[in-house]
């Protein structure tokens, strides 16, 4: 019994039921609030900023706008700022003061199609280089944006003339760390994942794990590129090691499967890169730790260096709700509490004990 | 028959009675007692000792003990009073009478003494299940403790450290205030440089970094950041597949039992026809037939075109094309309902319905549907250009087909 409650533990410690749909939940880096967004029954979007006190979410503030909210980063603005930057179902990119919401910081038409997801990097203090933000939308298109530049974005990946488009469903930035590189991974719905390279304005690797890509995420965004998590449809998901690229073969990767069901989110404790956490279709959240091989890199028959990869094992599981988790966030700033949104219209605070031993 | 044993031995007091019956060899286990108030039989096939007792007894306080060779019974008088006799004399009657009577209450006693033992087992089984109950409820009990002493602690932290962030962000705002109001330019620029050393890679995140952050005045401009990046376009394409849909979209069983299907075709040829034998090599082959038949069909030489469409599905009757194709030829020689029957067969074979034969399965509904339109069955017509036409809702001179079948339908109701 003891060895049990050695292992973490996944505390719901607060839920909340909402009266709308909520699709994205963050916290509002150094501070014990977060805000949760999405849409009303009537079709109009909304953000509301909660803040935990005695074990009770008190909402401080609600923001009503046009369009549903499908996504939203806080990753590319300073810590003083915080200014949240999010995509709305009509393509829109906007980047909202909280304090004064009712213009836009920073706006743009980013995308035709709804916004599907949202990442920023260089804001926070962490990594270096220009604070930008991407964009993943139905269009097919993933497109940087710097919010310095108006009207166009910095960087656009679009597919070819006459090539049919696939949504692109998930979005992540990763490897910025330093002033010049940087990379953006993005996932599309038939299960393509892309890596593109901003410094050599190129495509640096592809692959194509068969069922649609829901979420890939870097371990780090501001360290040398180390491990990719992607998740999909049907319960998979695949950690890819970033560190060996062959020539011919790609990164290494290993892939298991759990959730019986669609796998949400993927998101890394930020103490500590080596454990995450992953929401799945069915309500349920597991918590796993990668181990990393003895020998991380191989020679292959070519003499070519080879990524290996390691192993994936499950800590803890939890089924919180009969609804998809659609999202979940790790607090920054206090080890093992973060917030999950899911798609019963209910938002819940978790917190997971025992990370520092594990 | 039982052998009766009349060699017993009795003697008594003023209380008891005690009788003795030898056993004649046969095994205490074989030794069956019925006794009652008035009547002792005691039977040990083949031996029967039975005895109509002159007094009442208390069969209840009665003892028997049997054992070596010899059943000795210890029978309690319900009165006190000396026996001048063992037993009675009284009529057959009276005797079937006490005989029934003692074994119905052995029975009855046994019945008893089997629902006092099934009573005791329930009892036993409900105490049993009670306590594994009372176990299992304990041990989860004791579980939630522990969890729940685990959020305790975990909320308990929680709220000290956000009562620290609080305390933290006041702290901030005093020292800002101070700071406003005190302006003292050496020590902006003190803090200045002291920012720019730090590197940006040092946890900002905790308190300590909100004290830093908030020390500086608002009036200092923030660190130099690299122009925004040089526009650029990066061109992707997508996976090729074979079937151009993603894993979850893609009709993969249904397109693989279609190709299946097809090199099946391909190596069903029925060889062993008589008139074969005096067919020239090439004229075998299903394939060059159909082509020849193709060529005839160009040529308006309809008649030579289905004979040569008969010898290549004599051959091979699974090429649905075959049929598809003769369905045109009989369409043209106005032979309709075999025209129909034809292109049935073609639609049969082209099943699984998948995007690669889709072709020609629009080819076989467009025949079928000109034959039934032919023979005034328009509604049979009218069906089947409205499966053509999903199967290529944009081909215009389709619609218009189907729009002039539906007219005449309306025209004629």
């Amino acid at each position: 019994m003891s060895s049990t409650l050695e292992k973490p533990q996944i505390i719901a410690h607060i839920q909340k039921s909402l009266n709308y749909t909520v699709f994205d939940s963050r916290w509002i880096p150094c501070s014990a609030k977060f805000v949760c967004m999405g849409n009303f029954a009537r079709g109009t979007g909304v953000i509301q900023i909660y803040e935990i006190q005695q074990g009770e979410l008190q909402l401080v503030k609600e923001i009503e706008k046009a369009k549903p909210i499908k996504c939203g980063t806080f990753g590319a603005t300073s810590l003083q700022q915080r200014h949240l930057a999010t995509g709305d179902f009509d393509g829109s990119l906007n980047v909202w003061n909280l304090e004064m919401p009712e213009c836009p910081v920073y706006s743009v038409k980013a995308h035709k199609e709804i916004i599907n997801s949202i990442d920023g990097v260089g804001g926070l203090g962490i990594g270096d280089g220009a604070p930008e933000i991407v964009t993943g939308s139905r269009d097919g298109t993933v497109k940087v944006w710097d919010s310095r530049q108006k009207d166009t974005p910095v960087v656009n990946m679009e597919p070819m003339e006459g090539e049919t488009k696939r949504d692109c469903w998930t979005v992540a930035f990763g490897h910025a760390f330093n002033d010049q590189d940087r990379c953006v991974c993005a996932g599309y719905d038939n299960g393509d994942i892309k890596l593109f390279d901003l410094r050599n304005m190129s495509l640096r690797w592809e692959t194509n794990i068969r069922n649609g890509v829901c979420s890939v995420e870097f371990d780090r965004k501001d360290i040398n590129m180390n491990k990719l998590v992607a998740t999909s449809l049907e319960g998979k998901f695949h950690v890819f090691d970033m560190r060996t690229q062959h020539p011919t073969n790609g990164f290494a990767s290993v892939s298991e499967k759990a959730h019986k069901s669609t796998v949400w989110q993927v998101r890394h404790l930020p103490q500590n890169r080596d454990i995450f956490m992953t929401a799945g279709g069915a309500g349920n959240l597991h918590l796993w730790k990668y181990e990393y091989p003895a020998q991380r890199t191989k020679k292959d028959a070519d003499n070519v260096d080879m990524g290996v990869a390691g192993s994936v094992n499950l800590l803890q599981n939890v089924t919180l709700s009969t609804q998809p988790i659609s999202s979940l966030d790790w607090s920054p700033d206090k080890q093992g509490l973060c917030v999950c949104s899911s798609f019963d219209q209910s938002v819940r605070v978790l917190i997971v004990t025992k990370l520092n031993t594990v | 028959m039982p052998l009766i044993v009349r060699d017993h031995t009795w003697t008594q007091n003023q209380n008891t009675v005690y009788i003795s019956v030898p056993l004649k060899g046969v095994k205490t286990a074989n030794v069956h007692v019925i006794c009652t108030d008035e009547y002792l039989k005691v039977s040990f096939p083949p031996f029967l000792f039975e005895i109509f007792l002159f007094g009442p007894i208390n069969e209840e306080k009665s003892e028997a003990r049997i054992g070596n060779g010899v059943a000795v019974f210890t029978l309690q008088k319900r009165t006190d009073e000396l026996w001048e006799q063992l037993f009675t004399n009284i009529d057959k009657d009276k005797q079937k009478h006490i005989r029934e009577q003692a074994i119905l209450k052995v029975q009855e006693k046994e019945a008893e003494k089997s629902k006092a033992k099934a009573t005791r087992i329930q009892q036993e089984k409900k105490y049993a299940l009670e306590t594994m109950m009372k176990l299992e409820n304990e041990e989860r009990d004791r579980i939630q403790k522990m969890k729940d002493e685990e959020c305790a602690k975990a909320t308990a932290q929680l709220d000290f450290w956000r009562e620290t962030q609080r305390k933290t962000a006041e702290e901030n705002e005093n020292q800002q205030k101070l700071q406003r109001t005190g302006t003292n330019n050496n020590q902006l620029v003190y803090q200045k440089t002291e920012r720019a050393n730090a590197t940006p890679a040092v946890t900002l995140l905790h308190n300590t970094g909100n004290t830093t952050s908030g020390q500086i005045s608002r009036k200092q401009k923030p660190k130099d950041l690299p122009a925004p990046r040089s526009a650029g376009c990066i061109k992707i394409s997508f996976t090729p597949r074979v079937f151009p849909t993603a894993l979850r979209e893609s009709r993969v069983p249904e397109e693989e039992e279609w190709l299946k299907k097809q090199a099946e075709a391909r190596r069903a040829v029925d060889t062993d026809l008589a008139e074969l034998s005096d067919l020239k090599e090439e004229e075998r082959n299903p394939d060059w037939l159909k082509e020849k038949g193709d060529k005839l069909f160009m040529a308006g030489n309809y008649l030579a075109a289905v004979n040569a469409y008969n010898l290549a599905i004599k051959l091979n009757r699974k090429i649905p094309a075959l049929f598809s194709n003769r369905a045109a030829c009989h369409l043209k020689l106005r032979n309709l309902h075999k025209a129909i029957e034809d292109s049935s067969q073609a639609l049969e074979l082209l099943t699984p319905a998948v995007a690669a034969n889709a072709p020609a399965r629009l080819k076989a509904h467009v025949r079928r549907g000109t034959a039934f339109c032919e023979l005034e069955l328009y509604v049979e017509g009218l069906q089947d250009y409205q499966a053509a036409l999903d199967i290529d809702p944009h081909n215009v001179a389709l619609q218009a087909d189907t729009d002039k079948i539906r007219e005449i339908i309306q025209g004629t109701t």
